[in-house]
């Protein structure tokens, strides 16, 4: 049976010219697995939103949407709020109350169900979510994954046919990431439940998929199967490729007629066919000559011991590090291994109980924190929702430097006022158009660049960045490693902790592994992931039996066309 | 210990607290007031153990005690018994000086009963409780006590960030330091009221504002929970019986009146002994599952359990000490 | 000396890389001067607010209705039987009377908001200007009687109309004791909270009160003094004494002056520094909501 049918739809937001979703047509049937891809901004969510009437936004709506052969308009609420699931991006907002048992509850209160099925209901999620364990916690103790399954399980508790998610895994770490996106793969398979959904993380949701539908500017460019999709964003020559896994990036950048692979299982499939084993081609990336000589160190972390309280365990064990000046450094690594204490140790918000650090030779102790603070270190907090005070973008940047009243800037020469800097920083970071816009109307990335212009205008020499990549496109992840290049150009030292190794395959100097308190490699990334097997890139997973020390896409790509 | 009276349905709990809690603050005979004393110290103590309950009294009890007991003889002079005159002129009199103390040990006591109320009934139990009558409002606390840690977490992460840009509560002069927490306060408010928009979102999605809203709680009304319930009301029943009868009657103004004690009728003994009951019946409860336990534990096969358990810890008790050894030798 | 340096050289770097696009940009952006622009702004809020009053006056004329006459059954029979039974009870009967009344003028307003079956965004309106009131109380723990919640409570009455600053104050009263533990005082915090904000919400709707901040500061002042410091130091007097007498009523106001008047200084102090941002941001809010729409 077709579930959701939408013809000739347009949809225009009030007091706007241009439509939001421009002359959408398509079907979904019973039980698919779907996937929604684009450009933050490219209308997605607001194709979502319409599939479930009472969070459809206000606007002009032209065409129609037909769920079960009946428009979706009709759909009394009852029936919309059992039937059709959605699921938010974020998992610390969606949840209502404080209780695990009574947040899985919650539709079931709604729909007026009485205690004796409720009971059964929930009972069943607990256990098919393996929620049992903390079925009686209060939500806050919850880690964010355990919070966004809970979100999932409180929606299917009342038993929907049609499962929307939008983003939601934006906000997880990989892991928490891939172990959800594990579970909406069970529920299509094991319930039959048609899955909707929008994804960064393409490369864990394509291969389940049925049908994909790539939108640009409101519009869907490109359906079909995932294999179809590559063949035909290919022949587009659309920028989209950017947010595709890399097998699907490499195969576009490549000469062949074979099928598009979809995962790095058949990525590898596909290079040994293109390069069969006896030609014995084995391109080979020369590794970057590290330069030894001295240069001058921005940090330096000496034997540092950091615990949180005195009778825990050490979080940071004997931590040496030097980072030169110039340099971005990313330090990757799994969840609670330290990574975020040491920008915190850096930033001297705590405080090493053995070892010593230095900033430009300098003892962090030793800065005041006027001076610490201004002109020497900024700090990028993971939500940079965290740094917004104003109610305007422009309002905002001036906030930072003191408000508009004076119009010198304090400690910059005489030419640059204010008004120049703001002015300037904005256009550096793309955000000059939205200057009179609310922080919170902008998108997350847009947001990330905002709170990032805020601490630039604070002149910082060492950039400690917690994350910046979360929860951002693939896009938006290629502006700001721009940036911080350009940044980097004009000898502001980066530091980043990063979850996201492609990110950090593709702009970093040096890679650092932390583990267990401490950093266990460092190198330049081509030599640092090429000689990890399993925690690198996904471009060098799928290329290393053919080609040597190719972490990147681009890599990839070059060797191939290098081979042919 | 595990108090097992907690583990009754909600509306046994809340039952019991508005029984003790009205008879405490509305009952002034001295008699019943001690009962009510020395249950309520007695629970308190099961409760939140010894340390914590002398403490509680000592500390925060007897200061309020004496200058309640003050209060009343300063300003009412009512009473026959006169023991001599304010610089004003006005007379203290016994009866006043004894009103003054009652009146004070009933907010002892009423202190006492409410700490021991707090630990009981919980914010779930008042959910349940609440959840049909008034569904919005225990929604609304539900959501409260959900935001309230959360916005507590987020002002660490806030003014962290703040920190990072120089603007640190913790130095700097007194007048940065209350501008940096005002600014720090109005980026949580922000951040609080724009992120609850897609908490509405998803209660909406969920079908709030539906007809016929149910209350689902964990919580369900069984047997031992109707036994418990029955005994209560025959106890409140004798209780209500014998003070509507003029057994517990008490008046200190402007003579003190107190009946059912000197001569101590059979009247007043039933009233007395119904109230003990019903203020010891936690404790009564704890017992009684205490017992049973025990009583479990001596039957056979959970010996033989416990003996495992028994051996099994020797056996760790061994291995820690081997683990000892081998430290030292390090 | 360096980073002076690097930033004018970033600047320029920049520049000479992408003059182009900043023309570009120059052309399509147009800042108008920000005067302009936050008055435009203004403007909308003064009409949104008046079209709250609006939505809110005929909301107001249905459910007043309602609640008036839970209140004149409340007044007329609920009160009299009370204080007739009360007199039975004998020497406790200020405190039973008092107390039961305190509940009672609570009644029509649980009574009122349920029936109408609230929807989800007032809900979360109010839990969250309830949370932060809470969490406000428990931030200032160091310094008792110097907390934020009459002024968030003021804020929300005015903001968001009578009735949700009612329930902004009354829920803040009651759970900020499941933090700080219950007591006899709970329902007299629970109505002298409440009652402010919709109080504040009444007379800012009939005009009497503007959202400037000298008005709120004064209104402020004198409705934490007076209201809340009047109402639970009423409440210590019936608890502590069983005789109601003209000096009595003095020494106890006189004793309780001083911390009433931190905490009437301390309201003074929030609203001063933080109500024109907050009603800003509650604004902001209302439209983002949609609370305008319907």
């Amino acid at each position: 049976m077709t579930e959701l049918i939408v013809r000739n739809m347009n949809f225009t937001y009030p007091e706007m010219d241009k439509p939001a979703l421009k002359n959408i047509n398509l079907e979904i049937e019973d039980g698919d697995f779907v996937v929604f891809c684009g450009k933050s901004g490219c209308g997605k969510t607001t194709l979502l939103r319409h599939f479930k009437p009472v969070l459809t936004p206000f606007g002009r709506l032209e065409g129609e949407i037909l769920y079960r052969e009946n428009s979706i308009k009709n759909l009394d609420l009852k029936t919309q709020s059992q039937e059709i699931g959605y699921v938010l991006q974020s998992p610390e907002n969606q949840i209502v109350t404080d209780k695990v048992w009574h947040e899985l509850a919650f539709g079931l209160e709604s729909l007026g169900y009485d205690s004796a099925t409720i009971r059964l209901r929930v009972a069943e999620m607990a256990s098919y979510f393996g929620i049992q364990a903390w079925f009686k916690r209060n939500v806050v103790e919850l880690s964010g994954g355990q919070k966004q399954l809970l979100n999932l399980a409180s929606i299917m508790a009342m038993h929907p046919s049609i499962l929307i998610l939008d983003e939601p895994t934006s906000q997880l770490d990989p892991i928490a990431a891939s172990d959800f996106l594990e579970t909406v793969r069970k529920i299509n398979r094991d319930l039959g439940t048609t899955i909707i959904m929008t994804e960064h993380r393409l490369e864990d949701v394509l291969p389940a998929a049925d049908k994909v539908f790539v939108m640009d500017e409101g519009a869907i460019i490109a359906w079909g199967t995932p294999q179809a999709i590559g063949k035909q964003l290919k022949s587009l020559g659309h920028d989209m490729f950017l947010s595709m896994p890399a097998p699907m990036q490499i195969y576009a950048g490549v000469d062949s007629e074979l099928s598009c692979p979809l995962t790095v299982r058949e990525g590898r499939k596909w290079l040994s066919t293109l390069f069969p084993e006896k030609d014995g081609v084995r391109q080979r990336i020369p590794l970057e000559m590290t330069d030894d000589k001295k240069e001058e160190l921005a940090v330096e972390i000496k034997d540092t011991w950091f615990r949180y309280e005195k009778n825990l365990p050490d979080v940071v064990k004997d931590l040496t590090l030097s980072i030169k000046k110039g340099e971005l450094y990313c330090i990757v690594g799994g969840n609670g291994t330290g990574k975020t204490t040491t920008i915190s140790l850096i930033a001297g918000i705590n405080k090493p109980y053995r070892g010593k650090i230095y900033l430009n030779g300098k003892d962090v102790r030793k800065y005041s924190d006027k001076e610490l603070f201004n002109n020497n270190l900024g700090v990028l907090p993971q939500n940079p929702q965290s740094l917004f005070v104003k109610k305007t973008v422009e309002l905002d940047l001036y906030e930072v430097i003191g408000g508009k009243n004076n119009k010198r800037m304090e400690g910059v020469d005489s030419e640059i006022t204010k008004k120049i800097a703001v002015e300037k920083m904005a256009q550096l970071f793309h955000i000059e158009q939205l200057m009179t816009q609310h922080p919170y109307d902008l998108s997350g990335g847009e947001q990330q660049r905002l709170a990032l212009a805020k601490i630039m205008l604070l002149k910082p020499q060492i950039l400690l960045l917690d994350e910046p990549t979360k929860g951002l496109d693939n896009n938006f992840k290629q502006e700001l490693g721009e940036i911080l290049k350009k940044l980097q150009e004009h000898g502001v030292t980066v530091i980043m902790v990063s979850h996201d190794i492609e990110f950090c395959a593709l702009y970093g100097d040096r890679c650092g592994l932390f583990f267990e308190g401490n950093i266990v490699t460092s190198n330049t990334p081509r030599a640092f992931f090429s000689g990890n097997s399993f925690y690198t890139t996904a471009a060098n997973r799928m290329s290393r039996h053919v080609f040597e020390n190719a972490i990147t896409v681009k890599d990839v790509i070059k060797c191939c066309q290098m081979s042919h | 210990m595990e108090d097992t009276f907690s583990t009754y349905h909600p509306i046994i709990s809340f039952s019991y607290f508005c029984v003790v809690l009205i008879i405490s603050m509305f009952f002034i005979h001295p008699v019943v007031l001690g009962i009510s004393l020395f249950s309520a110290i007695t629970y308190s103590v099961l409760l939140l153990g010894w340390k914590k309950s002398l403490k509680f009294n000592f500390l925060f009890m007897l200061p309020m005690l004496i200058i309640v007991a003050l209060i009343n003889p300063m300003f009412n002079h009512a009473g026959v018994t006169i023991l001599f005159y304010l610089n004003n002129g006005n007379p203290v009199t016994l009866e006043s000086i004894i009103y003054g103390i009652v009146l004070a040990v009933m907010l002892v006591i009423v202190i006492i009963w409410f700490s021991c109320y707090n630990k009981i009934m919980t914010s779930d139990k008042f959910i349940y409780l609440f959840g049909r009558i008034i569904p919005a409002l225990s929604l609304i606390f539900s959501m409260v006590l959900r935001f309230v840690p959360k916005f507590k977490a987020q002002l660490k992460v806030i003014s962290n960030g703040q920190k990072c840009i120089g603007r640190d509560v913790s130095n700097g002069n007194i007048i940065a330091r209350a501008r940096h927490g005002v600014t720090i306060l109005s980026i949580m408010i922000t951040w609080a009221l724009e992120n609850a928009i897609e908490t509405a979102d998803s209660m909406k999605a969920r079908g709030y504002g539906l007809k016929g809203r149910t209350a689902f709680s964990l919580y369900r009304f069984d047997k031992r929970d109707g036994i418990l319930l029955i005994i209560m009301a025959l106890l409140v029943v004798v209780f209500w019986g014998g003070a509507l009868s003029g057994n517990i009657f008490a008046q200190y103004n402007p003579i003190i009146i107190v009946n059912g004690v000197a001569p101590l009728t059979i009247g007043s003994l039933i009233t007395y002994t119904s109230l003990l009951l019903f203020c010891l019946i936690p404790i009564f409860v704890d017992a009684f599952y205490e017992l049973k336990w025990l009583e479990m534990r001596r039957s056979f096969p959970l010996k033989g359990a416990v003996a495992v358990e028994n051996f099994m810890l020797g056996e760790y008790k061994e291995k820690l000490k081997e683990d000892l050894v081998i430290n030292k030798n390090c | 000396m360096l980073s002076n340096e690097s930033l004018d050289e970033f600047l320029e770097g920049f520049l000479n890389t992408s003059v182009k696009k900043n023309d570009q940009q120059h052309k399509q952006r147009k800042i108008e001067p920000e005067e302009v622009t936050v008055r435009a702004e203004a403007e909308v809020i003064n009409d949104d607010v008046e079209k709250i009053a609006e939505n809110d006056d005929r909301a107001k004329n249905n459910k007043l209705g309602k609640r008036t006459w839970m209140a004149i059954i409340m007044i007329f029979v609920m009160i009299p039987l009370t204080i007739c039974f009360g007199i039975l009870i004998g020497d406790r009967k200020y405190y039973f009377i008092s107390m039961a009344i305190i509940v009672y003028t609570m009644i029509p307003f649980f009574m009122v908001f349920e029936g109408r079956k609230p929807q989800a965004r007032e809900l979360i309106v109010i839990a969250v200007l309830a949370a932060i009131g809470v969490a406000g109380r428990a931030a200032f723990f160091m310094l008792p009687q110097f907390k934020p919640v009459v002024a968030i409570v003021i804020i929300a009455g005015i903001s968001f109309g009578a009735e949700s600053g009612f329930f902004v104050g009354a829920m803040t009263g009651f759970v900020s004791n499941f933090f700080f533990g219950q007591g006899p005082w709970t329902p007299w915090q629970m109505f002298a909270f409440g009652i402010i904000g919709f109080l504040a919400g009444i007379l800012y709707k009939k005009g009497l009160l503007k959202s400037t901040k000298y008005q709120l500061c004064i209104y402020g002042f004198l409705a934490t003094f007076f209201i809340y410091g009047g109402l639970l130091n009423m409440a210590s007097l019936f608890m502590y004494s069983s005789i109601i007498t003209w000096p009595s009523v003095l020494a106890i106001y006189i004793s309780g002056a001083p911390f009433d008047l931190i905490h009437a200084v301390s309201t003074v102090f929030f609203l001063f520094i933080a109500s024109r941002a907050m009603i800003e941001k509650l604004e902001r809010i209302k439209k983002k909501y949609g609370l305008i729409e319907r």
